[in-house]
């Protein structure tokens, strides 16, 4: 296991995201709401460059001809085809077991580092 | 016949009793709808195609001299009886149009009719007829009624509209109907024969193809629209007691089009955030499709792996269309169905879908 630091905090405020080259791995780090999420840049359908999708909230679970848009800045669209996936664990909102890869953030000193296993 | 054969009685779920004329009705009609029938003819469906052939068999005439399908005896001398039907679902053709017709009081008061004569007329006949009520599109809310009205009758054992509409069917307008379904256990079954008549829209979505031959083929476009349209307006998640089958549209569209919708949705789910899980798995657990006319290809096994792409065993309900031109012999078709196969959808699976025990 190791951390790699990427950024200091104060570089991805609030509600914004960075893609960073780690051990030859891309990967997009996030802050949603003052915490830090990390996923691999890669859709796991045709393997676009998934954190370069748009950011978003989605609709909720909800009875037929209701619309509640909730969990706002929570989610990427991948650029290519549009599946969502859900920033802060990387699965997709249509079924969990389709997922990118989500790596555990650690923030120490103002720096935000990635956990990697080796 | 092998011994299999011989001993497999089936469930039959699309049998066309025919009025002898529109003057049947005429006593189960209320007023003012009798005195202008019996003046002007019951609302036609306008269908803007002849078949070249005709629509019926050319040997399935009553010796009573009765037009063909119209006499209940027979129906059941040369077709029930020696084909070993344990039951024949009776689906009305002679008013299969009557959704097309733009005066929805008056349609509405001829199924009212329909269903009364039916149950007069044809389901005392045997113990082998059931029948599906017929209910008029125009206006749901009466639609409804009637299902309330007559449903409860134990010989009736669904509901029939045709596919021709004038939007697709899973929309809101149309939900009471599905509703009153539900609330009486019946599923809706959806049959051909008017889609481009009357009020409906084209038969296709490119307009008015220019014949019978071109209008029969294209019927699956129709039925796509209304599954699709009923999976993704939430119908099922609605009334989860709800069932659909998809009478004579052909089967082998299905798995394609599912593969498009899933494929879709994982996209475009936003839109439609009441579905809970893939729309696919919602039309294996909601849906049935009757069997006949049962494509051909020219290599049988072709079918055979259109069978496996979807849950065809399950979801396939035999059906015979006699006394139609496009008649399938249960004898002769899917011969190569293992024998458990074949129970399910010969008998068994509409055994369970229309209670029929
Ligand atoms: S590559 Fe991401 S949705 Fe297709």
């Amino acid at each position: 296991m190791a951390v790699h630091r990427v950024a200091r905090t104060e570089d991805i405020p609030e509600n914004t995201h960075l893609i960073v080259e780690v051990d030859n791995r891309s990967i997009g780090v996030y802050n949603v709401k003052g915490q830090y999420y990390a996923i691999h840049n890669r859709c796991p359908h045709q393997g676009a460059e998934l954190c370069k999708g748009t950011r978003c909230g989605t609709t909720l679970d909800s009875e037929v001809y209701q619309f509640i848009y909730g969990r706002d800045q929570e989610i990427v669209r991948c650029p290519w085809h549009g599946w969502e996936f859900d920033i802060k664990t990387g699965r997709s909102l249509f079924n969990e077991k389709i997922r990118t890869r989500s790596y555990p953030v650690l923030v120490e000193d103002g720096f935000i580092g990635i956990v990697l296993a080796h | 016949m092998t011994e299999a054969q011989e001993k497999l009685t089936i469930i039959d779920c699309d049998v066309h009793p025919q009025l002898r004329s529109g003057a049947d009705l005429l006593p189960y009609l209320d007023e003012p709808w009798r005195s202008q029938a019996a003046r002007a003819g019951l609302p036609g469906a306008g269908l803007p195609y002849a078949s070249p052939i005709g629509n019926k068999r050319k040997d399935a005439d009553p010796p009573s001299g009765l037009p063909v399908g119209s006499d209940p005896a027979y129906m059941l001398e040369h077709y029930v009886l020696p084909f070993q039907v344990e039951y024949a679902l009776l689906c009305s053709d002679s008013i299969i149009g009557v959704s097309g017709f733009a005066d929805a009081d008056y349609a509405a008061a001829v199924c009212k009719a329909y269903n009364d004569y039916q149950i007069a007329e044809w389901l005392p006949r045997s113990d082998r007829f059931k029948g599906y009520l017929c209910v008029a599109t125009q206006d749901p809310y009466q639609a409804a009624a009637e299902i309330d009205r007559v449903g409860p009758h134990p010989d009736i054992v669904g509901v029939s509209v045709t596919g021709g509409s004038r939007m697709p069917y899973g929309q809101r307008f149309f939900h009471p109907i599905y509703e009153a379904c539900q609330r009486h256990g019946l599923p809706l079954v959806i049959h051909p024969g008017a889609e481009g008549g009357g009020i409906f829209n084209p038969p296709t979505a490119a307009g008015y193809v220019s014949n019978y031959l071109q209008w029969h083929t294209c019927l699956p476009q129709t039925f796509m629209a209304h599954l699709v349209s009923f999976v993704c307006e939430g119908v099922f998640e609605k009334y989860p007691g709800f069932r659909v089958v998809l009478c004579e549209g052909g089967v082998a569209w299905l798995p394609p089009l599912l593969w498009r919708l899933d494929k879709n949705f994982k996209a475009l789910r936003a839109s439609t955030p009441w579905l809970k899980r893939m729309p696919s798995e919602y039309v294996r657990d909601h849906c049935f499709l009757t069997t006949q006319p049962i494509e051909e290809p020219d290599q049988p096994r072709h079918l055979d792996a259109m069978f496996e792409m979807f849950d065809a065993e399950n979801m396939l309900l035999f059906s015979s269309d006699y006394p139609h031109w496009d008649f399938d012999d249960p004898t002769r078709i899917l011969t190569r169905l293992s024998p458990e196969k074949k129970r399910k959808v010969f008998r068994d699976n509409a055994r369970q879908l229309f209670g029929l025990v």
